[in-house]
């Protein structure tokens, strides 16, 4: 009987520990969590980070040119090297252009009239979404919204991009 | 789209519109010295091109986790096991599934195969960090996508 008793005793203990360990641990996860939903300075800022695509403003012409650069994008504790992209040109009103290519549908990688079909469109080759040269979503294909716009900036002649902007359902 | 919890939300919403699966096929071994640097080397450089696929062609395409086996098992063994994986991949609307692989042991097997084996000469071990390496991967990546866009 006692034995019975000590037995019982010895679990009650151990469950008391691991209930004890599980909060602990939820605990070592939650606060984290906490603390970037609570405090900004904290959040990843990612925006005002501009980064040098290795293109010279001269060289952007009225046709769309893809660029494609890399940055180290640091999530969470896991770090790693992304390649980002861009289709970029100057449009009719002399204005620099810098679309993502991510397709607003699913996110395949869209191309500039990548399409026999379809000149002078951006061609999805997933389910054959299209845009029209100034990112619009052709209505009829599956896209929804325009292709999204890159902030971008000009130093020393270099073109400098930051991050895509969706623009709004069209 | 990646076995994520991120991704798979998308595609719960969007099972029609992915038909595609790409899954690695990736030796795993400890014992053989000599090809041990070349076998991890092999690996990394698989889920680079899987991760470029999948990026290029992420609203249709899905990539499986590595189907990882030991390199001295028996091919067929494995095939079955590799067989089990495609039968639930297909219980989905899947119509195309594609392997990707260094591992030229597949080959002899590719009939019995529930897709296609697509297997790519070994590349010289080398260091991943180069800008040559990371641009031949690329190019490379965008052919095979043209290959997989070719059966749709
Ligand atoms: S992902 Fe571009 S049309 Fe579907």
């Amino acid at each position: 009987m006692s034995e019975k008793k000590q037995q019982v005793t010895r679990r009650q203990f151990l469950n008391y520990t691991l209930t004890g360990l599980g909060g602990f641990m939820a605990a070592g996860m939650l606060a984290p969590m906490v603390r970037m939903a609570i405090d900004p300075v904290l959040q990843e800022s990612g925006a005002g980070d501009m980064a040098n695509v290795g293109l010279a403003v001269e060289d952007i012409t009225n046709e769309p040119q893809r660029v494609d650069w890399t940055i180290t994008q640091v999530d969470g504790w896991y770090e790693s090297e992304v390649t980002k992209s861009a289709w970029v040109f100057v449009n009719e009103n002399d204005e620099i252009q810098a679309f993502s290519p991510i397709c607003t549908h699913l996110g395949c990688v869209v191309s500039w009239e990548g399409s026999e079909e379809y000149p002078d469109q951006f061609f999805c080759p997933c389910h054959n979404g299209r845009y029209y040269k100034d990112g619009t979503n052709v209505p009829g294909t599956p896209p929804t919204a325009p292709l999204s716009v890159y902030e971008h900036s000009v130093e020393n002649g270099m073109l400098y991009l930051g991050q895509p902007i969706p623009r709004g359902e069209a | 789209m990646k076995w994520i919890q991120q991704d798979m939300m998308t595609y719960k919403e969007a099972k029609d519109y992915i038909d595609t699966a790409v899954i690695p096929l990736v030796p795993f071994q400890l014992s053989q010295g000599q090809e041990l640097k070349k076998n991890a080397f092999q690996r990394e450089v698989l889920n680079l091109f899987a991760g470029e696929i999948e990026r290029d062609l992420a609203g249709r395409v899905l990539l499986i986790p590595e189907f990882t086996y030991l390199k001295t098992s028996d091919r067929q063994v494995e095939g079955e096991r590799l067989s089990s994986w495609c039968e639930e991949i297909q219980k989905q609307p899947f119509n195309h599934i594609f392997f990707i692989t260094f591992d030229p042991a597949w080959k002899k097997h590719e009939q019995a195969l529930a897709g296609t084996l697509i297997w790519l000469p070994a590349m010289a071990t080398d260091s991943m960090q180069t800008s040559e390496t990371h641009q031949m991967i690329r190019g490379q990546a965008q052919e095979m996508g043209e290959l997989i866009r070719s059966y749709w």
